[in-house]
């Protein structure tokens, strides 16, 4: 059977990518962010996860105003990294699991989640930078993965409570797939950030850490906060946070944290980053494993 | 249901955000035109035919002349008002050779300098950034 083992959140702003790609990441600037990822870069290599299901959104690169889907699911082979008008970034292709992938798709079909199909898809920051903060460079990724796609450029975004509804029906679709397979679910984007107006630069520390705090534990008021709050509170592009409440949806009724990292200023976005294990008498406190002595020496 | 479900109130709400436009239905028609050019520059060929001549260029596109104009004088606040969405202008950005960071804080009233200093000091604060009816 699959199971769903972890839960990861973080940031995927495109600068992250540039300085890993050309060797910037352990200067003054960057070197505070890419910090607060050895721990998880370590961790993920005693995981192993088999598939991790990524949830996103595309930045105007696989999709432009002509097709706007709300849910989409990536279903393809392979994907290759987007020429976000630069060129493409120099990381390995990612390669997906369809198996898992089309059977995710039709559990949500039935269980009321009216998802879009995509079957080829070139794959931009929004994905492959999460990646990179979680494994460094590789030749290949060591992981599979399920591209998960959300609107949050063309308003209405989905509210926080169907993101949240979304994660638990994903749980729901992993544990009835055959398989055994290690899955993990990332949520991406945030924290806050404004990238437009005459507002841009807006920061808001105390809102995110309220945030992160709230992605902990047993408390779900996380799923009801309204769009114009995060508008307000958090920028525009703020709003990417709801993508973390699929991610949460996800780890059941009760999470713990693993590892939580928070940074300003990455560029002009706010860097948040949080590591979950579900803690629903799951039974993945992995003692004796190398991951558990790491957590204890955090 | 979290939000408003009556999607003129919820509507209504994104115009007391100071300093900020959010890419609503009617602005994302609005901008048709001009977002779809901006993800015509995400091949290199046309990035080179646009720098090439950048009027002709954009009279290949159904741009009003308004759109026109604030884009070859790179008025983002503007473009923003008659529909661009930043993550399409971006590609005029990247063509520039302009950093993200760069490109933003031209609609900020810093320059890039005084921008970058004050997201290293922890950013915008909210206060008083909120809403412009109640002055949070």
């Amino acid at each position: 059977m699959a199971i769903i083992t972890a839960g990861v959140a973080s940031s995927h702003v495109p600068l992250l990518g540039v300085a890993s790609d050309f060797g910037k990441d352990a200067d003054d600037y960057f070197g505070p962010i890419f910090a607060g990822y050895e721990w998880t870069r370590e961790w993920e290599k005693a995981e192993k996860p088999d598939v991790v299901i990524l949830v996103y959104n595309d930045h105007a690169s696989a999709f432009d105003m002509r097709i706007i889907p709300t849910f989409a699911i990536g279903c393809g082979e392979r994907y290759k990294p987007a020429d976000e008008g630069w060129g493409p970034r120099q990381v390995p292709d990612v390669e997906g699991h369809p198996d898992l992938a089309w059977h995710i798709a039709q559990s949500l079909i039935l269980d009321e989640f009216d998802m879009t199909i995509i079957n080829e898809m070139d794959v931009d920051h929004g994905l492959t930078v999460p990646l990179t903060m979680m494994f460094g460079k590789p030749e290949a990724w060591p992981t599979k993965v399920i591209p998960l796609a959300v609107n949050v450029v063309t308003y209405p975004p989905p509210s926080g409570n169907r993101c949240w509804a979304l994660g638990e029906a994903i749980a729901r679709a992993v544990a009835s797939f055959e398989e055994d397979l290690n899955v993990q679910v990332w949520g991406t984007g945030g924290m806050s950030h404004q990238l437009q107006g005459p507002r841009a630069g807006l920061i808001n520390r105390e809102w995110d850490n309220m945030f992160l705090d709230g992605l902990i534990g047993e408390d779900d008021h996380l799923r009801r906060i309204p769009h114009i709050e995060y508008l307000r509170e958090t920028g525009s592009e703020g709003i990417e946070m709801v993508m973390w409440l699929i991610m949460r949806g996800a780890m059941g009724k009760r999470t713990r944290a693993l590892h939580r990292h928070y940074h300003v200023p990455c560029s002009n976005t706010a860097i948040g980053h949080l590591v979950l294990r579900p803690d629903n008498g799951e039974g993945l406190d992995m003692t004796g494993s190398d991951t558990v002595h790491a957590i204890a020496a955090e | 249901m979290t939000g408003p479900r009556d999607i003129h109130a919820y509507l209504a709400e994104f115009e007391d955000i100071p300093g900020t436009r959010v890419f609503t239905a009617k602005r994302a028609r609005q901008g048709y035109h001009l977002n779809q050019f901006a993800m015509s520059l995400m091949k290199d060929e046309n990035r080179q035919r646009f720098r090439a001549d950048e009027s002709a260029y954009l009279d290949e596109w159904k741009l009003t002349p308004e759109q026109k104009d604030a884009l070859l004088k790179r008025d983002y606040n503007r473009l923003l008002d008659l529909g661009g969405n930043v993550y399409f202008l971006a590609k005029v950005f990247s063509t520039d050779g302009q950093s993200f960071a760069q490109a933003v804080s031209t609609m900020t009233d810093m320059n890039f300098e005084d921008y970058t200093k004050m997201m290293v000091a922890g950013g915008r604060s909210p206060e008083g950034q909120r809403s412009i009816k109640e002055g949070r």
